[in-house]
């Protein structure tokens, strides 16, 4: 029995070409875009889990106000008081570990790079975290200054096969020399703390600055003994920082994260960005959605076509098959289907994952895929499609009457339309919804893009600057300068995408233990016209301004600021007013406001633009060199030449100032491009539907196509009636989605402080393409019905 | 005297669409013995394939009383009527309805896969069938690779097969040039005459010949009887 299913339904399969090409393919590509995602789902969920004390382990958030602001701020920075203080006063933390990532240039005999992911870390954090330490004793990794733990992959780029451990590697920043303690494997790919270089935090020398809870510029995770205690020692926490605090003139107060919800849930980033799980549910959705239109087709083709094999399902009936073995019959050729489209998909899968990996910038691995819990999980989701695409089919089949199919011409039944139809309609809606968001999404984007954000980043080259460049930086920028090519130098510490440096400010009038929470960044001179920020009163800072602020005793520097708009604002004063006026910039920094410069997007577009202090100071950590843009790759020529004789202990690696400010929009980018290639193959596949349904329908019509055609109907008259049918449905779906769509393009758009509206042009445009499509598909069908000799079509009946 | 195999009486059916009520079995009876070869003729839309489906049991009538065997069948649910028809009816259409996918064996097979029987009993069953049939040549092609009075052999092979005790033909040679007819009706004969009970409607007098006997119908009912000598 069940071998004479599967010989049927192999020939039945073999014998309708193109439905069954349409179905698997269909079927094969909401598989393989289903796997995909389950892969890329699967590890982000995953994130952090292979940390054996995950759950007890807590990022520490801070919070502070000053007295005299009303804006609570809040990050994943603390001080290197935290961790100690904490850990001697509350039982419920077992350990402790202060961390911060800094850029490096690491020298070992010829070898120089500029190492990105240099990490300093208390000695626990072997305790604390689950890395696999290869080499080297576990308990002295990173108990005394200057030790360093290489990754596998570090070690083999400076050592390559030889035994790293004892050796020492120098860093340019202060001519120290690390000895490599150990080794350790890779950082997962699914893990938030990622480093190429582990050294002791002793290393910073901070033991100093134990006493403040400002200065907060390092990551504390603790290790708690039990992780139900979170609760007990949050409520802890804020009656102990009340203490601390007294009399300060701020308050400061900390908060406990779970570390293993802080990939998807967190606000704040970990050693890498988050992702949102937002981002995951729609992804998820997304999937689904293109999972349910490829069953659907398979349910409308195969129901369509239910006339054609209403006789071989007669005639098995009449030779005694009941209703139970036909049922079967046909849920194997569903089950049959779904086995070869997961097999392609699987296929499909391992070929795509390169470009899917791109994609999403992970390093997603094929043996993922082949983990069982994976082929469980595939081998789950094939028989639930089997079921879900097979079992309408399969019943509307075995129920048809022999008496009804074996004589006479059978049509299908109205209600089987009536399901057919809203069949379309849904994976219409599906496909309409994407490509609104698409649209919308993009729209946005470009907006983003090509938003005035009050500064220049075209032509922006961004250097990391060591101490030692400091010390020379006035030779550096008329060395550089002197190439008519290169227009402006100027050192910061932040770039104007994204500035983020807490300070707190005070107006000479506003009383001495008020404080106004304020963001600040050290600059020079040049910063104003190198980045193009526009002065809307006041002059921009001289050498002067510098040479006032680089005193031997620093008691005798006099500030002069650059306000924004919004901080001038804040303090009170109109721009013009605001000039020449007295403040202090932390109460170290007394000085007079210079000028105020227009409200410019220093954070992504994410928030609305803040209160912003810019002051010289001889602290550049960034080269800003802006160049004129003819004969770029010259001028690159010439810095580099440059730079080798003027920094010879950094390598010359630079990257564009726009490349920082795409890399605040990476999950919206990656997230447009995946609705991009998701809405294509929606579409693509909704009309693969259709296109199928139209041919069946126009050989449904044959006859009453021939017998307009007699009666006098050209061919357009005839493609407009069949056309008009799907066309309606399609009509039908952009008006079900368009509120759907609107809503949550809308919740979407929320998160953007600065964001497009969203106009009726989007869906119109979006419905106008669909209809198109749909229109282009079914007219491939019906312009051939139409076209066909009538005489042939009224004989064949 | 022996019990007839067919026995209905009084047997009505309807079709009804909104507003149109088709009368087409009206107050029927008739009996058929056992081994008898009955040709139904009548003009189109006489009730003769309404009759023909109801006495296969793949219809039920409206009023009535239709005994199958001693068995009143009429108003037995589908699947007992299809577990009756399995094991003692044999269809033979007129435009063959073989299955296009299977070749001339598997179709010849299919019955006894529905009836349970092993795979090696099968086998021989549908070869000696095949054999009888002369088409034993033809077992592995397929129904679009043979001619129409090839395919309506396979098709009679597929209806005997499981050896049925009544044959319902429906105008078997209405897709055949004469030559094939003829072989047609020799073979149903010869199966009459091994013992299998024969109904057939059909056109064509020249058929209708081959028959013990004639019911003729008109609007649902008979109207003549001729039997044959």
């Amino acid at each position: 029995m069940t071998k004479n299913y599967l010989k049927i339904a192999f020939r039945n399969l073999w014998r309708n070409k193109t439905a069954s090409f349409i179905n698997t393919f269909g079927l094969s590509i909401g598989l393989t875009c289903c796997l995909l995602m389950g892969i890329y789902i699967q590890h982000e969920l995953n994130y952090d889990r292979f940390q054996k004390n995950g759950s007890r382990i807590v990022r520490v958030i801070m919070e502070y106000k000053f007295d005299g602001g009303s804006e609570f701020k809040k990050g994943n920075f603390t001080s290197v008081r935290v961790a100690p203080v904490f850990k001697q006063t509350f039982p419920e933390i077992e350990s402790g570990v202060r961390m911060v990532n800094y850029n490096r240039v690491v020298q070992y005999q010829n070898k120089l790079i500029d190492e990105k992911a240099f990490m300093y870390a208390d000695p626990d954090f072997f305790k604390i975290f689950s890395f696999n330490v290869t080499k080297g004793d576990p308990g002295s990794l990173l108990n005394a200054p200057h030790k360093v733990v290489l990754t596998e992959s570090s070690a083999k780029r400076y050592f390559g096969n030889e035994n790293p451990v004892g050796k020492s590697l120098k860093l340019t920043a202060d001519s120290i020399l690390y000895q490599v303690t150990g080794v350790m494997q890779d950082c997962p790919s699914n893990s938030q703390i990622k480093f190429d270089f582990l050294a002791s935090f002793s290393s910073l020398g901070l033991a100093g600055q134990e006493k403040t809870y400002w200065d907060a510029n390092y990551t504390t995770y603790f290790l708690l003994k039990d992780q139900g205690s979170i609760n007990t020692l949050q409520s802890k926490i804020t009656p102990f920082m009340k203490k601390e605090m007294a009399g300060q003139g701020a308050s400061v107060d900390f908060f406990l994260e779970p570390f293993t919800s802080i990939h998807l849930h967190s606000e704040f980033d970990g050693f890498e960005p988050n992702n949102n799980i937002k981002y995951i549910y729609i992804l998820e959705a997304v999937a689904l959605l293109i999972l349910f239109i490829a069953c659907f087709t398979y349910i409308n083709l195969n129901t369509a076509r239910s006339v054609e094999r209403a006789r071989e399902v007669g005639v098995r009936k009449v030779i005694g098959a009941g209703k139970m073995q036909l049922f079967w019959q046909f849920m194997g050729e569903s089950a049959i289907l779904c086995a070869i489209s997961t097999i392609i998909s699987l296929i499909a899968a391992v070929l795509l994952l390169p470009a899917f990996n791109q994609l999403t910038e992970k390093q997603l691995s094929i043996q993922a895929i082949f983990s069982a819990q994976f082929i469980g999980g595939l081998i789950l989701v094939t028989i639930l499609v089997s079921f879900l695409a097979g079992i309408y089919p399969a019943l509307i089949l075995s129920n048809f009457q022999p008496v009804k199919v074996l004589k006479g011409s059978f049509k299908n039944t109205v209600s089987g339309q009536w399901v057919r139809k809203s069949l379309i309609v849904f994976q219409f809606s599906i496909s309409v919804l994407l490509i609104v968001s698409t649209f919308i999404i993009q729209k946005q984007l470009n907006y983003i893009r090509n938003k005035n954000l009050g500064y220049n980043r075209d032509r922006v080259l961004v250097l990391p600057m060591s101490k030692k460049m400091l010390d020379n930086i006035a030779v550096i920028k008329q060395e550089f300068k002197s190439d008519r090519h290169i227009q402006n130098v100027s050192a910061c510490v932040s770039t104007p995408v994204s500035i983020g440096g807490g300070y707190n400010m005070r107006s000479s009038v506003m009383p001495e233990n008020q404080q106004i929470a304020v963001t600040a960044n050290p600059i020079d001179d040049d910063f104003v016209k190198t980045t193009g920020l526009q002065l809307v009163a006041g002059t921009d800072l001289s050498e002067q301004d510098i040479k006032d602020v680089s005193n031997k005793d620093q008691n005798q520097n006099t500030y002069h600021f650059i306000l924004n708009e919004s901080a001038a604002k804040e303090l009170g004063w109109t721009p013009e007013r605001a000039i020449g006026q007295k403040m202090f910039l932390d109460a170290s920094r007394p000085g007079y406001v210079k000028a105020v410069v227009k409200d410019f997007n220093f954070e992504s577009l994410h928030h609305p633009i803040k209160p912003l202090v810019l002051f010289p100071e001889i602290a550049g950590r960034q080269l800003l060199i802006k160049i004129s843009g003819d004969h770029i790759q010259q001028t690159i020529t010439f810095l580099g030449s440059k730079w080798k004789t003027l920094v010879p202990d950094r390598p010359f690696e630079f990257h564009f100032l726009d490349e920082d400010f795409n890399k605040l929009y990476n999950s919206e980018m990656r997230l447009g491009t995946v609705l991009n290639i998701f809405s294509g193959v929606a579409i693509a596949l909704a009309c693969l539907g259709l296109f199928g349904l139209s041919a069946y329908a126009a050989k449904q019509r044959v006859k009453e196509i021939g017998i307009r055609k007699v009666l006098g109907a050209g061919v357009d008259n005839i493609v407009a009636t069949l056309s008009a049918d799907f066309v309606k449905l399609v009509f039908a779906s952009v008006v079900v989605s368009t509120p759907l769509a609107w809503w949550l393009m809308n919740e979407w758009l929320q998160d953007f402080a600065y964001r497009i509206t969203i106009n009726a042009w989007v869906f119109i445009a979006a419905g106008g393409t669909v209809i198109l499509i749909a229109v282009l598909t079914v007219s491939i069908q019906t312009i051939k019905a139409a076209m066909a000799n009538p005489v042939k079509s009224l004989r064949s009946e | 005297m022996e019990a007839p195999m067919i026995k209905i009486t009084d047997l009505e059916k309807f079709y009804r669409t909104e507003e149109v009520e088709t009368i087409a079995l009206n107050k029927l009876s008739i009996e058929v013995k056992t081994g008898e070869f009955v040709a139904i003729m009548g003009p189109s839309g006489c009730g003769k394939s309404t009759l023909l489906n109801i006495l296969g049991m793949l219809d039920d009538p409206d009023e009535g009383s239709y005994v199958f065997n001693g068995v009143e069948v009429a108003h037995f649910t589908e699947r007992k009527r299809a577990d009756l028809r399995k094991h003692n009816i044999g269809f033979v259409f007129q435009s063959f309805n073989l299955i296009d996918e299977l070749t001339v064996f598997e179709n010849v097979e299919l019955p006894l896969i529905y009836t349970g029987v092993p795979s090696a009993e099968r086998v021989k069953r549908v070869e000696e069938v095949l054999d009888k049939m002369q088409i034993m040549h033809r077992r592995n092609h397929y129904p679009q690779q043979l001619s129409g009075g090839q395919q309506q052999r396979v098709a009679i092979a597929r209806a005997v097969v499981n050896k049925p005790k009544l044959i319902l033909a429906d105008e078997p040679t209405g897709n055949l040039d004469s030559s094939n007819g003829n072989d047609v009706m020799e073979l149903l004969t010869d199966l009459n005459e091994q013992g299998t009970t024969i109904i057939m409607v059909t056109h064509s007098e020249h058929d209708a010949r081959y028959s013990h006997r004639i019911i003729r119908l008109l609007d649902g009912q008979t109207v003549v009887e001729n039997i044959m000598i």
